[in-house]
């Protein structure tokens, strides 16, 4: 199972800047045949048979969001979501780096298969390098006629045009991406509508993260029925885990969901560095869960029951070396200054949250301070506006009931 | 439809939110964001209710058929108490200087749900010490004070961003500026206010953070001055709105006798057919001919809502006051009258 390869297969032997490297392994034939041999619901089916879900960390199924819009009639628009902020991951910006060209080639077969005649892929706006990479693989794939007026003679057309946000974390956010494109402040709108119904220019609009549109070319040559048999049964499929922190081997791997963290700590990443002793791992970033040595055994899966909500799948491992209180403030810094500010307790707690962390860092807290933090970390989780100001909390609220951080 | 509310049943139509059949059967819930016939933003988060066991924000609930609410529990107080407290927090202490002291909504929820200890240290005063100085400059970086412009007082540390203002302004002068905790609401770029001034922005705000902008301390002696003849020229249908601004301050009802409390020697009503300019201009001249007063004692106020006229000011009227002003002098008048202030 280890060797199952979907998205980094070609990752370091082609040239992502030139699509003949692609097209010799075999690239653009999921096109070719979704194109010659598929009808878009035939491709749908298989979308919905698969089991794919978004890897942007909702997981929300792919095949359901599709048929959503592909139900929908009148202009349809696709987004491919780009706006990789979370800290510690990077699977998205690799994908561009390595092999822009599957990305592209899952953006057109998806457009096509919901029905959209424009598709966006909103970049985040510190991007410029993998910006500069899709521009050029655009512009090879249309003089291959793989996009642009009759898809390879067919009767499919698409527009692809790339939209570079100004670097907000907010804007990974479906319905903020929607209004950054629109031209409006990147701030969440009120859902339901969901974008599916109502999005991009009041239309049905599909938002996607890179990843999960990157699996889609394999998902078409290979089979629905297939992918469904890779990891776990609720999220089948492989993902993209992003390690870092105190271990030998830190990178990125391309493992089956339902894989445990223990065994991507110690089989992919090559275990603890030595002289270091595990305390805790972080899962999918800054808004992620922590985890004790003694639940390393989580599954990494999306879905409702899960143990441990894999988010953007990075896994940050932290050492007892490390300064909690560094952490602490490295946290709420990133959801102040990240918080759109629209909400009462997301703008208001992430600035006291943080604030409290800055004066809590020589480990003495006052009595005030502690209360402050308890009210700041429950209104959080249940008040706010969006998922930013929910998640902000996670990682303080399970350091202080993990006995991580101690008063 | 049928939705019950705290175990009631009440009669809901389509389209209705839970906050509109809250307000329609007199059901409290308060809201600081939300202001009749603007967008529901639902960004304030205190109209909270309890909707299967999870909070949510009633501005935005559309009711449905069978939907049980709960208006009032533990947690709803709650979440109502650190919400307020949370904004609260930048404005402790400074109401009692403030132009809308009693008249502010912040102020009046703040009562209402008893915020007087709060656990949040206030950004400004209470840090001492100089390895804390970090904060307070982080904290002062956040306030833009505007009095450029002839007609709107604007002071973003009395702001709580409620949107109200973004969202009314028929000319789409106000948005957000920055983000996160550092959002400050102004115009673009920062630039210098410079718009119609209706004053629609000013009627909304909920705090003292968009003010009528006058010489108050000027005006309160030119009131007082036994020498100066002040007139007030009450524009058509102001009346109304001058009493439900007092109407928690003061039980006068007549306005002719609040106007000469505050120390106007005459009042002019304006009827709907007037020319406000002309009897404005008559008054310095033909009038003060006429009861042989010298037009250079006296002072003379034209009370409207049309707060453009402070940039029209001309050698025939000194002041303009809008109803919110006139409210303030009679707040300040009723405070000296129970003694609280002694002069």
């Amino acid at each position: 199972m280890k060797d199952i390869k979907i998205l980094i297969e070609h990752w370091g032997k082609i040239d992502s800047l030139k699509i003949e490297d692609y097209l010799e392994v075999g690239g653009y034939k999921a096109l070719e045949e979704f194109i010659l041999g598929m009808d878009r619901m035939g491709a749908l089916g298989e979308i919905k048979k698969s089991g794919l879900c978004g890897r942007g960390g909702a997981g929300f199924p792919t095949g359901t969001k599709f048929e959503m819009v592909y139900k929908q009639i009148g202009k349809k628009y696709f987004i491919c979501n780009l706006d990789e902020s979370e800290p510690g991951t990077y699977k998205d910006r690799l994908i561009v780096d390595k092999n822009p060209h599957l990305l592209l080639e899952g953006i057109i077969i998806s457009a096509l298969i919901v029905g959209a005649d424009k598709a966006y892929v909103y970049i985040n706006g510190n991007y410029q390098k993998q910006k500069e990479i899709l521009e050029m693989a655009l512009l090879q794939a249309k003089k291959k006629k793989f996009w642009g007026n009759k898809i390879l003679e067919s009767d499919y057309s698409l527009k692809i045009e790339i939209y570079s946000g100004a670097g907000a974390y907010i804007c990974g956010e479906e319905t903020a991406l929607v209004n950054s494109i629109e031209g409006q402040r990147g701030e969440p709108k009120l859902r339901p509508p969901y974008p599916t119904e109502c999005g991009l220019l009041g239309r049905s609009t599909a938002v996607n993260n890179a990843e999960t549109i990157a699996s889609i070319p394999w998902i078409i040559l290979n089979g629905g029925e297939k992918y469904s048999k890779i990891g776990s049964k609720n999220s089948p499929g492989t993902k993209l885990f992003i390690l870092s922190g105190a271990i030998n081997n830190p990178g990125i791997y391309e493992a089956p969901t339902g894989i445990t963290v223990k065994k991507l700590i110690d089989d992919y990443a090559g275990g603890i560095k030595r002289g270091k002793e595990f305390w805790f791992a972080q899962i999918g970033g800054a808004c992620g869960k922590l985890l004790l040595e003694k639940e390393l055994k989580a599954k990494m899966e999306f879905g409702k029951e899960c143990e441990c909500p894999l988010g953007s799948g990075s896994i940050l491992v932290v050492d007892k070396s490390v300064n909690i209180h560094d952490l602490l403030i490295s946290w709420a810094d990133f959801f102040r200054r990240e918080s759109c500010g629209k909400c009462v307790p997301c703008r208001e707690g992430t600035f006291r949250l943080w604030e409290i962390a800055k004066r809590f860092k020589d480990g003495k807290i006052s009595e005030r301070d502690k209360e402050a933090i308890q009210d700041i970390l429950w209104t959080l989780e249940r008040t706010t506006f969006c998922p930013l100001g929910k998640f902000a909390g996670t990682a303080f609220r399970d350091a202080i009931t993990k006995n991580i951080l101690t008063f | 439809m049928n939705i019950k509310i705290n175990n009631k049943i009440y009669k809901v139509k389509e389209w209705e939110t839970v906050l509109d059949v809250c307000r329609r059967e007199g059901i409290r819930i308060p809201t600081l964001c939300g202001f009749e016939g603007l967008p529901r933003e639902a960004v304030c988060r205190l109209c909270l209710v309890e909707i299967g066991g999870r909070l949510v924000a009633s501005c935005t609930a559309k009711a449905f058929d069978g939907l049980e609410i709960i208006t009032e529990s533990d947690d709803i107080n709650k979440a109502r108490r650190i919400n307020l407290e949370l904004l609260w927090a930048d404005h402790a202490g400074k109401c009692a200087t403030c132009k809308k002291n009693k008249m502010c909504e912040l102020q009046r929820l703040a009562e209402e749900y008893k915020i007087e200890n709060f656990h949040f240290i206030p950004r400004k005063g209470e840090i001492t010490g100089c390895e804390e100085l970090d904060l307070i400059r982080d904290n002062w970086s956040r306030v833009v004070v505007e009095n450029e412009n002839p007609c709107i007082s604007r002071n973003s540390e009395l702001c709580i961003e409620c949107k109200r203002c973004i969202n009314i302004c028929p000319e789409k002068k106000f948005g957000f500026n920055h983000r996160g905790s550092d959002i400050v609401v102004g115009t673009p770029y920062e630039k210098v206010l410079d718009c119609s001034f209706c004053g629609k922005c000013i009627e909304v705000c909920p705090t003292g953070a968009l003010t009528d902008k006058n010489d108050y301390v000027k005006i309160v002696e030119e009131l007082d001055n036994l020498k100066k003849f002040s007139v007030a020229v009450l524009d058509f249908a102001i009346t109304e709105k001058i009493l439900k601004q007092i109407e928690n301050i003061t039980q006068e009802k007549k306005i002719e006798k609040l106007l000469i409390r505050l120390g106007f020697e005459k009042v002019i009503q304006l009827e709907k057919e007037n020319s406000e300019d002309e009897i404005i201009k008559n008054i310095k001249t033909e009038y003060a001919k006429q009861e042989k007063i010298n037009s250079n004692d006296m002072v003379v106020f034209f009370i409207s809502s049309k707060i453009y006229k402070k940039a029209k000011k001309d050698n025939y009227l000194d002041y303009v006051l809008s109803e919110r002003e006139v409210a303030r002098l009679v707040r300040d008048k009723e405070k000296m009258r129970e003694g609280k202030i002694k002069i």
